[in-house]
């Protein structure tokens, strides 16, 4: 009979079968309380930040002998943390980076711990009030921020002067604005422009939208328009419109303000949003604001040494080296004040754009996900005109009933 | 046909080994491999003996527990957070991993039957040897039975790794990946998750995500004929091309061709993107020739979906005519040419002997292969996802773009933002029931499918 | 009357060399502005012209000296696992063709059809559990890709099998007459004439790791370290993983695209006689 074959199949599945079984009972355990000054860590940054936070650690492994920490770049950068921690959580950094919308879901699902009650009211103290807001989970603290983002637009002053870039309208007519229509992130806030709010006041209340109205219709209206204005161009690339001359001001973040200086090279100027038309009035075209923070695993067996790497790679030297480094706009109240961020142009706009009236903080709620997925083909189908301004009340009563689900 | 040996196997009932057979032939029933070690078949038995002891301890530490927990796929279904004194931090306290609890449960079960299976090859054994010796024969030896492997048994010998890696990295993961559809496995319960039936069933085909489910399989069935048709017909007149009389070179030009195939598909794809980009090198070639006066949006969000659909077929040509021109070029050359010579002197021209000589014979002998491409092609992740990522975007789908296919769907509600796992399972399952139905109602009409 | 139908014969040959010249411009376009790209200078992360703008060596020389991203560790990483994926493969690979092909026994039928079965289902949705598998077994590393690799092999027996079945049955039972076991059948016989099937078995398998960049991303990515990637899960990061990275190292991933494409389009060239031996082969039989 075959028993060669079998009797090495069965017993090759039976060890594996075995090493797995014992394998799952080490693994499915939780944080188990390892004592609380070392560890071994893991700490998760973007590809390009690996080289200065890699500095900013030495710094932390100083202080703390037993703490070994390794700075590796996160699986697919930390735009993308919520996916890349879920993937197996257990596996994932001991800390990681990620930013402010993603905190609501990662900590509904148990992937991120949230941050000790001497950490929080450190951070509720000596923090900008839109970071500890934007960190802020159902009344808990849930990540140590760093930096803060908000878009602001980029211009070559040899074609814009300073008071033309005030408003859209002259700032289109004058030139050409290059952005993209399909980045739910920079066009959603146009509906805050227009007098909608987006799950409520704070952002938590998954009933609290309410875009679904003729304001929301107006802001539809407002991207339809831009297909008619010679001023205003889609493109998916809009650092390269600005180096080729056709586009001579652009909507971006800090992470690019680098690559821009280089294009602009002298003419490099910054400035808030302008003024947009909505619905008849002239109101403050606004961004989302985001907070950029690190988080600990809630998987981690080593949850007091995380919460202490996480705190000291956000304490204020940190911030000011990231900022050095890469632009990053620091959110201690301290750095914010530190004569290095007040000189810089870049850090001086977002800062101006973060104020209540230019900005919204993204929202945390899992939620976001489905809204994230929902808008763009919305916006874009507005501005190129596959949605019929006939169909906006509809569609925007379809995006907020998906984005309403549980 | 090689000849079917007769492995006549001994005439013995399982009741007469009962009935009759030595105090080990009957304890083979409960202790596997003791026939075999009375018959000196020491390797055999010990094998055997040792699989069954494994075995049991294996039950009793784990396997039980492993295959119990699959009923509810773990206890605990929701996180606790708790304050730690000691080192005053939160931590976390996880509910049951469902995941690990379903692959072991699953494995526990592929286990279990790898193991009754060994049990009755036992018992065959168990029941040959007893009926040689009650007939007076020869029993093998050691050392004939592992002769044996390598000869009459020798399939049995070479399938054996094969088999083990098919089980665990095909067949495992393929079971897991069915039985996911039938939990709610999602964005919401992303570690503790459980049965649900045809919940997840019902949101693709009824709720939900059918708005986007029927208008992308109709796309993905409109586009793999499209693809398949499109590079097998022109990649057959290509051949024709340079098969024809008077072209000389012809390997250089097969070659030429031939690059576009061999440059791996992510280099060319992610380019070829670029390429044809609104603001890239092929919209400006164009203008500068002067056949359009303005760039056209061929790939990107501003597409409309039937130019963006249009191209991709088109990249697709690009790609897969190179391959069936070389397939195509090969039959060609193999064809018999005496039918094609008397329809010439009954005076058809060429288009004539293309369409009722050439290119049936062609057909016929592709058409095992052009079934295969066909599922390949409602498969195929990478043109979709290098080259348009599903784009344009589509407002009336839910997570999907207008050239996305029901495979990238998958992927994109597998890895990204919305993470329904259970939905992207209940397609995986969806997409191989039309696969299926497809191949047999070919198989049945090509006739090909004979012996296998 | 002859002349006549000369000149349309040479009418003709214009025409149809006139096509071909036309097709074989349009194919081999795109591939020569990847090649220019290549040599690009860049810094938005896109390249709009046919010819560069500015000619650089740079991003060669970039490519190579990259701290993020080492692309030599990428080379070396799938160079030995493409190596071994492709003796191994190549072995079980033609073992199952073999078997399938010149032996009957009672699961041969079973076998297919699970197989036939199997190739049915998108292989994406088997990566969760793939990953879990792997992690259970602690091989989330190059050793459990190669394992991934290596398990399907005994699934691609299609085109080897159609190759076993078109050599003629009698040899082989010649052989048996004269008390060849069918161990010695199998590597005296048929293996030697198998060999443009092993030539083309070999080659597809030891291409793959080189064009796989999903499986090697779910199952390399945890580890975050970037020296252990195999070189087209590297590539493709490269642009794909944070805000502006596709602006910045843009010039320098088509570089390293080009450096890997030129050994698997050469790879490619060579194989097509064998993969199309292999494809009708298997194609006559069904």
């Amino acid at each position: 009979m075959k028993i060669w074959k079998k009797v090495a199949l069965s017993s090759t599945a039976i060890l594996a079968a075995m090493t797995l079984a014992a394998c799952s009972n080490g693994g499915s355990s939780s944080s188990s309380s390892k004592g609380s000054d070392s560890g071994n860590l893991t700490l998760w940054v973007d590809t390009n930040q690996v080289p200065y936070y890699k500095q900013i650690v030495k710094d932390f492994t100083k202080e703390h002998k037993d703490i070994k920490v390794r700075v590796t770049q996160s699986p697919t950068g930390s735009a993308n943390a919520k996916t890349d921690v879920g993937k197996d959580p257990s596996k994932a950094a001991d800390v990681f980076e990620a930013p402010n919308d993603h905190l609501g879901q990662m900590a509904d699902s148990g992937y991120i711990n949230p941050l000790s009650p001497t950490d929080t009211k450190n951070i509720k103290a000596n923090y900008v009030a839109s970071a500890v807001k934007g960190v802020t989970w159902k009344g808990k603290v849930y990540a140590y921020p760093y930096a803060q983002q908000a878009q602001t637009i980029y211009y070559n002053k040899s074609k814009f002067s300073p008071s033309d870039v005030k408003n859209w309208k002259t700032l289109t007519s004058k030139g050409v604005v290059a952005t993209d229509f399909t980045n739910a992130y920079v066009m959603w806030p146009v509906f805050f422009s227009a007098g909608t709010k987006l799950y409520g006041d704070n952002g938590e209340d998954v009933k609290g939208s309410t875009y679904n109205s003729q304001n929301g219709v107006n802001a539809l209206k407002w991207f339809a328009e831009q297909r008619n204005n010679k001023g205003v161009m889609q493109t998916s690339n809009a650092l390269n419109q600005l180096k080729k001359g056709n586009a001579q001001a652009i909507l971006d973040g800090p992470w690019n303000a680098a690559n821009i200086k280089k294009i602009l090279g002298k003419n490099f100027g910054v400035a808030k949003y302008p003024m947009i038309n909505v619905g008849g009035k002239d109101v403050q075209m606004e961004a989302f604001l985001g907070i950029e923070g690190f988080a600990v695993n809630a998987h981690t067996k080593y949850p007091k040494a995380a919460a202490e790497l996480a705190a000291f790679i956000t304490n204020k030297k940190a911030q000011l080296i990231t900022h050095k480094a890469a632009g990053q706009i620091p959110v201690l109240k301290s750095a914010i004040t530190a004569p290095e961020v007040k000189s810089d142009p870049v850090a001086t706009a977002v800062i101006e754009m973060s104020q209540p009236n230019n900005s919204v903080l993204m929202p945390k709620l899992p939620q976001m996900a489905e809204f994230w997925n929902g808008v763009p083909p919305l916006i874009n189908g507005a501005y190129d005109g596959k949605v019929k301004p006939a169909q906006y009340k509809t569609q925007l009563a379809k995006l907020e009933k998906t984005s309403e689900k549980k | 046909m090689f000849r079917k040996k007769k492995h006549a196997a001994p005439a013995a009932t399982f009741h007469e080994v009962w009935s009759k057979g030595s105090v080990a032939t009957k304890l083979s029933f409960f202790i596997m491999g003791s026939n075999a070690l009375e018959n000196k078949q020491w390797i055999k038995g010990l094998s055997m003996l040792i699989a069954e002891v494994a075995f049991i301890v294996w039950l009793v530490f784990g396997g039980i527990s492993a295959m119990a927990m699959m009923t509810n796929l773990g206890p605990n279904k929701t996180k606790k957070v708790v304050f730690d004194k000691a080192q005053g931090v939160y931590i976390t306290k996880q509910p049951s991993n469902s995941v690990l609890i379903l692959l072991f449960g699953l494995l526990a079960l592929i286990v279990c039957m790898g193991m009754i299976y060994l049990y009755i090859v036992n018992l065959r054994s168990t029941r040959k040897n007893y009926a040689l010796k009650r007939d007076g024969q020869h029993i093998m030896t050691n050392k004939e039975e592992l002769a044996n492997l390598f000869d009459a048994r020798l399939h049995d010998t070479l399938m054996a790794f094969p088999i083990v890696g098919i089980l665990s990295f095909t067949i495992l993961p393929t079971i897991f990946m069915i039985s996911m559809a039938f939990t709610n496995y999602d964005r919401q319960h992303p570690i503790a998750f459980s049965w649900t039936g045809f919940q997840a069933f019902g949101n693709v085909i009824s709720g939900d995500l059918s708005g986007t489910f029927f208008p992308v399989l109709g796309w993905t069935l409109v586009w793999a004929v499209a693809a398949t048709v499109t590079t097998f017909f022109f990649g057959v007149l290509l051949a024709l091309l340079i098969e024809s009389k008077g072209i000389k070179f012809k390997g250089v030009w097969r070659t030429i061709f031939v690059i576009v195939w061999a440059v791996p598909s992510f280099v060319s794809l992610l380019m070829v993107a670029q390429f044809l980009d609104y603001q890239g090198a092929f919209n400006s070639i164009l203008m500068n020739i002067g056949l359009i006066a303005h760039p056209i949006h061929f790939i990107d969000n501003q597409a409309t979906p039937l130019v963006a659909r249009i191209t991709v077929i088109v990249v697709n040509m690009w790609i897969g005519i190179p391959v069936s021109m070389l397939i195509s070029t090969a039959i060609i050359q193999n064809l018999p040419t005496d039918q094609i010579e008397a329809a010439k002197i009954d005076g058809a021209n060429a288009i004539q002997v293309f369409k009722s000589i050439t290119f049936p014979q062609i057909l016929f002998v592709m058409a095992p292969s052009l079934i295969q491409q066909f599922i390949g092609n409602i498969n195929n992740f990478n043109v979709i996802f290098l080259l348009t990522g599903g784009a344009p975007m589509n407002n009336s789908y839910n997570g999907a773009g207008s050239t996305d296919l029901l495979v990238t769907w998958l992927y994109n509600l597998t890895f990204g933002q919305e993470q329904k796992y259970n939905a992207s399972a209940v397609l995986g399952i969806l997409i191989f029931i039309i696969s299926a139905v497809f191949s047999l109602i070919a198989y049945r009409h090509t006739n090909a499918y004979k012996e296998g | 009357m002859m002349k006549s139908y000369q000149n349309q014969r040479r009418l003709s040959l214009i025409f149809r060399y006139l096509l071909l010249t036309i097709l074989a411009v349009v194919w081999i376009l795109p591939i020569v502005w990847i090649i220019l790209a290549s040599f690009s200078y860049n810094n938005t992360g896109f390249v709009s012209t046919f010819w560069p703008e500015q000619f650089t060596l740079q991003n060669y020389i970039g490519i190579f000296n990259n701290p993020q991203y080492p692309l030599v560790n990428w080379i070396i990483n799938t160079l030995i696992i493409s190596i071994f994926s492709m003796i191994i493969s190549t072995f079980l690979t033609i073992s199952v063709a073999f078997v399938l092909s010149r032996l009957r026994f009672s699961f041969r039928k079973p076998f297919m059809q699970i197989a036939l079965v199997l190739g049915m289902f998108p292989g994406f949705m088997s990566m969760i559990a793939l990953y879990y598998i792997l992690k259970g077994l602690n091989m989330l590393n190059l050793g459990g890709l190669l394992l991934v690799y290596v398990g399907g092999a005994g699934l691609g027996f299609y085109v080897a099998k159609g190759f076993f079945d078109t050599v003629p049955f009698s040899i082989d039972e010649a052989a048996e007459i004269d008390g060849a076991t069918k161990l010695q059948i199998f590597t005296h016989i048929d293996l030697p004439l198998a060999k443009p099937m092993i030539v083309y078995t070999a080659l597809t398998a030891f291409i793959g790791p080189w064009t796989d960049f999903i499986f090697s991303g779910i199952i390399l990515s945890t580890s975050g370290n970037a020296k252990n990637y195999t070189i087209a899960y590297g590539l493709y990061n490269m642009v794909h993983n944070s805000k502006g990275n596709a602006t910045a190292y843009f010039a320098e991933f088509v570089a390293g695209c080009v450096i890997i494409a030129i050994p698997i389009t050469i790879l490619f060239i060579f194989m097509q006689k064998f993969y199309v031996n292999g494809i009708t082969a298997g194609a006559e039989k069904g």
